[in-house]
């Protein structure tokens, strides 16, 4: 049996899930200051549905990251940065306690270009130490291809203040882009010890409760990990309730498919998409509170337009502002809304149907529109718009740089067969925007639980992003901030792959990822690197992983049961 | 709002001339590295947009290729192309408030006439991207500074008699370098005599004389010739690393350029100190174009008091600059003199060589010389390839500016010379006024139409 949970900022969504069925859900108003308690209450129903029987695992996703985020409850955290050469590293504007510029420079292809300078490193460290601060960032440019530099500085300091919390960026992530290394990496560091704080007792309840299911966390980009796996890099569990719903919807649709995940809330509508059965990915990584990081998240969209938009008219026109003053006119609210357009357009039976008509009325009057014509009005307008901002996503995505004449011939233009709704999404406006975007609408059974099941569903994924550099006979690991020599001569991109997918096992089964899990590549590349026109080495850059996706096994056993 | 830069960055990964070739796969990689890291993309003064692929049309617009334009472009020329283009309409969208196409292959060596591939060019990216602004944006007066260390004979041959297109290049003395053109007396032709300004620079010239001229020559031309768009034809070889060259210009240097030149567009072309040079440079120029502090950006070994000029080169240089204001000052008068010494047609006969594809072509080409208009061009062209076959065309030029007359009678000459083309293979004209681009095959007695 399998448990997910997913404590969101308006909803804790459970379920617990037996060989491909849904055994019990729950959806309960998540407690404000209270993830823990809304967990509770959330599993404590599932642990009695389950009466007993053996629970393989348990996947969590919470809102805990966003909040601390959100209501700077983060560690206190200097940041010590490396730039060289560049940008004016003055004009960096991280929201880190104090920042630190050292001199020292590292370039390209991981050669030092500027040594470090120990009075410099003294000095800062001696303020740090006088600022009173206890975690310490350190971050360099060009750290993923040499590392020598943060090393330099965090031994150093780790030999002076051994009370000092030290993280490097190259353990956080070697993609290019030291803006949002040095983001991620403070990131990482400053919510590190509140995150294990919190998971810490979560262990606690579980164990009260005698469960012995092993612990996951989902992160952002839909995988997930072992709990004690998490505990590196915390901040990759921010954005897990998207990534939750979007996962869902891949389980309850046909495989393989195009779909827009729509999710109608009070005052904003959630986009995400699945592109022929692969989530899309917000390409360079998430912003954060306003930050670029490299943290992997699905690409998701918050339109502000609601069920509890406000409506008005303006000029002889009618407007949705992106904004909500309370609930529907129907359930007692201030302001006329979409809702009330629904209840008026007899698409629900929510609220008071007297109420909806009044204000209807009360808006289309200077319209000269009848109640019922102004509803279909305020429906169409809100379809289109989603309609809209769906069609300018995909766009978006069109649109996406490619620096590859394949990669730019191969793009097509692609647009969705499904559109799904999810959590309190009203099935009406759903089938109005089918209409819109010719395209089926989806509302699967159990889709205001999605979330939960996309998380009780997710598998571990791991990716590594090599880069080899024949001619200084090393490689380095973008994920884990590996650099090392060559441990043979690298003559072939064939052997270069092998080498890549023997070590992505290898690191797979650490995560317990099952040895007959499948591989994937997802970009390999080779350059010749010539000096004087002769070919002196190879560059590879080659990525290849365990996908993101959900267990097959509950494909398999849900297709049995449709079967019957 | 801070000023936005947009970019095209398509480096081709998966493009070579030949396997060792500098114009190969690994010229843009630690540019890349460099850009990525640096996280260019992020900034808010920059907008990278996706490239896409020009049509035969937009080429046609400005080449005459033998035998056809699929013959003599990749998927790789076309989206090279395209990425000006798209720049150019954000540009006129208001969305950015300069661009910077850093793209390859580069084209400013490519003249009108294109039997093959030469100095790494088959087709003019920015001739491209500016008669397509002048065509759906009605720009007129265009400023070209070529900035690369080789002189844009390509452009200097697309704008050649064109007035409104002022065309400035520096580099290295063509006595010393490929292609060996660009002397200080290659002013125009003449119906658009001083329109063309070459400045032939000794070498081993640093950043001191390259903004000597560039504060007391060129800037001071193109105030006042008060252009519509100005564009940067970017080369980053004059850089004191770059392997295929002798200059001593920095980083710092490029990115001050373009600080002060201010071009609307910027197109890259060479350099290919792939390692040492460009990824600096590109950084200096896109920092100084979005306007930020490019102070930092800086090669390894840079030192600034090492790029002095020694007196010798300045006096060089003062002489020189001193040389081409009076040719601008004076070049009605010197337009003048000429048309009056030419005649009716003016007439020029002239050997071009494709280092890269060994291609010599014999060219023979009449200009009419009309009081109302730059008057129209006709080509005669004649390849002469390694294989030893060969092919001759006739191209008939008719430019924006021309007036009812020359348009009128060009079209005659195109429609006299396809009833009869004794010796020739094909036949174009080139119709600016309405847009229309013809080739005439003569073997397979067809006309293709762009």
């Amino acid at each position: 049996m399998l448990i997910g949970l997913d404590v969101g900022g308006t909803y804790t969504d459970a379920v617990l899930i037996d060989h491909g069925e849904v055994i019990e859900k729950i959806k309960i108003p998540t407690k404000p200051d209270g993830l823990l308690d809304s967990l509770l209450s959330a599993l404590d129903p599932l642990l009695q549905a389950a009466r007993g029987r053996e629970i393989q695992r348990i996947v969590l996703s919470t809102t805990l990251i966003t909040n601390m985020i959100a209501t700077n409850t983060v560690d206190p955290v200097a940041l010590v940065l490396i730039p060289g050469p560049g940008l004016n590293p003055s004009s960096y504007k991280f929201k880190a306690t104090q920042s630190y510029i050292l001199s020292g420079a590292i370039d390209y292809r991981g050669r030092e270009i500027e040594p470090l300078k120990e009075n410099e490193i003294k000095a800062c460290l001696e303020t740090i130490k006088k600022e009173g601060i206890k975690r310490v960032a350190i971050v360099g440019k060009f750290s993923q291809r040499n590392n020598s530099h943060e090393q330099a500085v965090g031994s150093y300091f780790a030999s002076h203040a051994p009370e000092f919390q030290i993280i490097m960026g190259h353990q956080v992530t070697g993609r290019l882009n030291f803006p949002r290394r040095a983001v991620t990496t403070l990131l990482t560091l400053a919510t590190q010890e509140k995150f294990e704080n919190f998971y810490k007792q979560v262990l606690q309840v579980l164990k009260e409760r005698g469960i012995t299911a092993p612990l996951y966390i989902l992160k952002a980009d839909g995988g997930t990990l072992p709990f004690s796996q998490s505990l590196t890099k915390p901040v990759e569990t921010i954005f897990s309730g998207p990534a939750a719903s979007t996962l869902g919807v891949l389980a309850l649709t046909p495989k393989g498919q195009t779909s827009v995940v729509l999710d109608i809330g009070g005052t904003t509508t959630d986009l995400a998409l699945i592109l022929s059965g692969k989530p899309l990915l917000a390409s360079r990584g998430a912003k954060i509170n306003n930050d670029y990081t490299q943290v992997r998240a699905f690409a998701t969209k918050s339109v502000a337009l609601g069920g509890d938009s406000i409506l008005r008219v303006n000029n002889n026109s009618l407007e949705i502002l992106p904004q909500r003053e309370g609930p529907a006119y129907c359930l007692g609210g201030p302001q006329p809304t979409p809702t009330d357009a629904m209840r008026v357009a007899g698409l629900t039976e929510i609220g008071d149907e007297r109420r909806a008509f009044e204000c209807m009325k009360r808006l289309g009057a200077s319209l000269n529109l009848s109640p019922k014509d102004t509803a279909d009005l305020v429906l169409k307008q809100m379809v289109k718009k989603i309609a809209q901002e769906i069609d300018d996503m995909f766009l978006s995505w069109e649109q996406e740089p490619a620096y590859r004449i394949w990669e730019i011939l191969q793009k097509q233009k692609i647009r969705p067969q499904n559109v799904v709704g999810i959590g309190g999404a009203a099935p009406a406006v759903l089938s109005l925007l089918g209409e819109e975007m010719g395209c089926h609408v989806l509302a699967p059974p159990h889709a205001e639980v999605a979330n939960a099941i996309g998380a009780a569903l997710a598998k571990v994924n791991l990716r590594l992003s090599f880069h080899f550099d024949t001619e200084r006979n090393f490689y380095f690991i973008e994920e884990n901030g590996v650099q090392e020599k060559l441990p043979f001569p690298i003559m072939s991109e064939d052997q270069a792959k092998d080498f890549c997918f023997a070590r992505l096992r290898q690191e797979g089964q650490k995560l317990g990822i099952s040895t007959d899990e499948e591989l994937e590549l997802v970009y390999s590349e080779v350059f010749n690197m010539v000096r004087g026109w002769r070919t002196t080495g190879k560059l590879y850059d080659i990525c290849v992983q365990f996908p993101t996706g959900i267990m097959e096994n509950w494909l398999e056993e849900r297709k049995d049961q449709s079967a019957e | 709002m801070p000023n936005k830069t947009g970019l095209v960055f398509f480096p081709a990964f998966d493009w070579a001339i030949s396997p060792t070739h500098p114009e190969r796969e690994e010229r843009l990689l630690y540019t890349r590295d460099q850009l990525f890291e640096e996280g260019i993309m992020d900034l808010p003064e920059v907008v990278e947009y996706k490239p896409r692929l020009a049509t035969y049309k937009d080429i046609a617009r400005v080449h005459f290729c033998v035998p056809d334009i699929k013959a003599q472009v990749t998927e790789a020329h076309l989206i090279a192309a395209g990425g000006t283009l798209v720049l150019a309409d954000a540009l006129m969208k208001k969305e950015i408030d300069n661009g910077f196409a850093l793209v390859r292959p580069p084209g400013h060596h490519s003249m009108r006439v294109v039997h093959g591939n030469r100095g790494f060019c088959n087709i003019h990216n920015e001739a491209i991207m500016i008669e397509y602004l002048r065509k759906h944006y009605g720009l007129k007066k265009i400023a070209i500074v070529d900035t690369d260390v080789h002189h844009g004979d390509g452009t200097q041959d697309v704008y050649w008699h064109d007035p409104d297109v002022l065309f400035i290049s520096f580099h290295q003395d063509g006595r010393t370098l490929y292609p060996g053109s660009g002397f200080a007396d290659e002013l125009g032709g003449p119906t658009a005599f001083g329109t063309t300004i070459n400045i032939p620079l000794l070498p081993h010239t640093t950043d001191e004389g390259i903004h000597y001229i560039l504060d007391n020559l060129v800037l001071p031309i193109l105030e006042e010739f008060q252009p519509d768009l100005i564009v940067n034809s970017a080369g980053q070889d004059n850089h004191y690393t770059d392997p295929l060259a002798n200059m001593r210009f920095t980083a710092h240097g490029y990115a001050l350029l373009n600080d002060k030149l201010k071009p609307n567009l910027a197109v890259l072309e060479g350099g290919y100190a792939i390692e040492t040079a460009l990824p600096y440079v590109n950084t200096g120029i896109i920092l100084a174009m979005a306007g930020l502090d490019y102070s930092c950006v800086r090669e390894p070994d840079y030192s600034p008091e090492n790029f002095k000029e020694s007196p010798e080169r300045m006096d060089y240089i003062k002489d020189l600059i001193a040389y081409l204001h009076e040719v601008w000052k004076n070049r009605e008068t010197l337009a003048e003199q000429r048309q009056r010494r030419t005649g009716g047609y003016y007439e020029r006969r002239r050997t071009v060589y494709y280092d890269t594809d060994n291609i010599r072509e014999q060219q023979e080409e009449k200009v009419k010389l009309c009081a109302k208009c730059p008057g129209y061009q006709v080509i005669r062209s004649r390849g002469l390839y390694p294989t030893r076959a060969e092919r001759t065309v006739l191209a008939v030029a008719l430019p924006w500016q021309a007036c009812p007359e020359c348009q009128e009678e060009a079209r005659d000459v195109y429609q006299e010379t396809i009833n009869n083309p004794k010796g020739l293979d094909f036949v174009y004209l080139q119709d600016k006024p309405r847009d229309t681009y013809l080739q005439y095959s003569v073997s397979e007695r067809s006309e293709m139409q762009f």
